[in-house]
């Protein structure tokens, strides 16, 4: 079979070439304005002007010194992941928890309980964006990183349900019936068992969890005015405007804002992407 | 084992966290909308009860309303047929070439990844009247339009530059749904309809389209939603300007929540966006009627 498709591929090759060439050109659109913002980033204001598209003639540190003292993205780069790990590993838990009793527990209302938490992935967070805020207002929870955490883990509960009742459901009853035989508790075989066979699971809910959290901006920008605890889209937000005119500065704020998302990206890509698979077609 | 897996108070400490927590931060909050949409009230009043006044008003009376529900209406189809078709093109297109299928793959879901607040400020450089691609354009002797700042037309130009970079950032993530499905359609099928002498189109028509289909479904709610709340691109690209024109339905409750402290009438917008995004799951299930084949 797989022959068969390579021969056939080597007859049509003027489709291929074109095929790689579409696939080449979008590799362009995709990389160019990553590339453009990199070069800037380093160059000097009347540079951008200059030679919009050439190398920077001596690479500017220091806009990215000014960059992250001025737009205050050491503390936003803190508090944002101070805020995404606690958000991941409390919503892991809880809503690994939650799956495990509606995929692998038996009792009558596990397909409500399923049908509560998957409204959850309907409802934008808007709606209760307005009350929400009153609401933790009142309890003194606006400003304050409990205060965004909170929401995150709720926001992401519906996800990780969802992704982990596909996983606990297709594990195999054996390994669960030896642990009881061995007279494992329900707590021990859902810590011991459950939770390390789920791992692949874990790790895509675990990684969707924080980029989304990590990116979101929303809420942060509504709850957070202290500038201490804002995160960093909205520290990045706040120090980039369109009327402002030191570009080069705001270039590199940018790039320190995302360096981060792609190194990471880059370290585990195949991963991601093979870990997104598998909880797609599990899910 | 099954008197375990019944166990009525394991049951109840494992779910518990989660329901206590997603009923306090989700489902009463959205009741309080519901009420809150139906009350005249701003951040120092208290709220007054005055029925449907709130919804009148935004269907009659606010003109930003009408943009943005345009713009949002707009956006969510520009965004699904743009990231359906690009996105099954994409992954149909990777699933049979041999070389570099990781490198393309991994390069399209890059921006997925990465915090649109700061890819909608990149872009709104890229399009800045001086910058980036009026800098490319100017090379060829052509003057670029304001991209971000035109007002003309029914669409305005921004609002189709902010949906070609949420094309952009997004449709990794489709491609991404589509190629698990059809890396789950087995081998045989296509060997035997190549048997059949049927080639790579009708195979595609035959085969991949009726077993992905119900990919169709989930990819297409998703993409719906996600663009009916769109607000980061948005908001850092045009923040809604010039003169609200580029408002969707986010950044219209934004402003009129948090710049305004129109709470009641913010509610209000909330409460339709919520109603939109319903309406248009219930429609997309309802009018694609899945076949789950065997694969």
């Amino acid at each position: 079979m797989d022959q068969q498709i390579g021969i056939k591929k080597k007859t049509v090759t003027p489709i291929t070439v074109i095929i790689y060439i579409i696939l080449g050109i979008l590799v362009l659109i995709y990389v160019t304005p990553i590339l453009w913002m990199l070069s800037v980033s380093f160059k000097t204001n009347s540079e951008v002007f200059s030679s919009p598209f050439g190398l920077p003639e001596v690479f500017q540190w220091e806009n990215y010194q000014i960059a992250w003292s001025a737009g205050k993205l050491g503390i936003a780069n803190f508090n944002s992941f101070l805020v995404c790990l606690v958000t991941l590993v409390v919503s892991m838990l809880i809503g690994s928890m939650a799956a495990f009793s509606i995929g692998r527990m038996r009792w009558k209302f596990s397909n409500t309980g399923m049908l509560y938490f998957m409204i959850g992935m309907m409802i934008p967070v808007h709606c209760v964006l307005i009350p929400l805020f009153v609401q933790f207002s009142k309890l003194g929870l606006t400003n304050s990183l409990l205060g965004l955490i909170l929401p995150y883990i709720t926001f992401s509960l519906p996800l990780t349900i969802y992704i982990m009742v596909g996983f606990f459901k297709s594990m195999p009853t054996e390994l669960l019936e030896a642990a009881c035989i061995d007279g494992c508790s329900i707590y021990r075989i859902f810590f011991s068992i459950a939770l390390p066979l789920g791992k692949t699971g874990l790790f895509v809910t675990g990684l969707m969890t924080f980029v989304n959290n990590w990116n979101e901006l929303l809420l942060a920008m509504v709850f957070i005015s202290d500038a201490t605890k804002k995160t960093l889209p909205v520290s990045l937000t706040y120090f980039v405007g369109p009327y402002s005119t030191n570009y080069v500065q705001m270039f590199a704020a940018i790039v320190i804002a995302i360096m981060p998302s792609i190194f990471v990206y880059s370290l585990f890509s195949n991963q991601i992407v093979e870990g997104l698979t598998a909880g797609a077609v599990k899910g | 084992m099954d008197r375990i897996l019944r166990d009525k108070k394991a049951i109840i400490i494992f779910i518990a966290p989660g329901f206590i927590l997603f009923t306090a931060i989700l489902l009463i909050p959205i009741c309080k909308a519901f009420y809150y949409s139906l009350c005249d009230w701003n951040a120092l009043s208290k709220p007054t009860f005055v029925g449907l006044d709130n919804f009148i008003k935004l269907f009659t009376k606010d003109k930003f309303m009408k943009i943005a529900l345009k713009n949002s209406v707009f956006f969510m189809l520009f965004s699904a047929i743009t990231q359906q078709v690009t996105g099954l093109f994409l992954a149909v297109i990777l699933s049979n070439i041999k070389k570099g299928k990781n490198f393309f793959k991994n390069i399209y879901y890059l921006p997925c990844v990465l915090s649109s607040a700061a890819l909608g400020l990149l872009w709104s450089f890229m399009f800045n009247q001086k910058m980036g691609v009026n800098q490319i354009l100017a090379m060829f002797g052509i003057d670029g339009p304001l991209w971000l700042m035109d007002t003309k037309g029914f669409i305005v130009l921004p609002m189709w530059v902010i949906g070609f970079v949420a094309t952009w950032q997004y449709t990794g993530s489709t491609m991404m749904l589509y190629m698990a499905q059809i890396s789950g359609i087995s081998g045989s099928l296509y060997e035997a309809s190549y048997i059949d002498g049927a080639n790579k189109l009708q195979s595609f028509r035959h085969i991949t389209l009726p077993l992905i289909k119900p990919m169709v479904v989930t990819t297409l709610s998703l993409n719906c939603i996600g663009s009916l709340k769109f607000f980061d691109l948005v908001y850092n690209m045009t923040s809604g300007g010039p003169n609200h024109r580029t408002d969707v339905l986010a950044t219209h409750l934004y402003n009129e929540g948090f710049q305004y402290f129109k709470y009641g009438y913010a509610s209000a917008i909330g409460i339709v966006l919520l109603v939109f995004c319903l309406l248009v799951t219930f429609i997309i299930n309802k009018g694609l009627k899945v076949e789950n084949y065997e694969l």
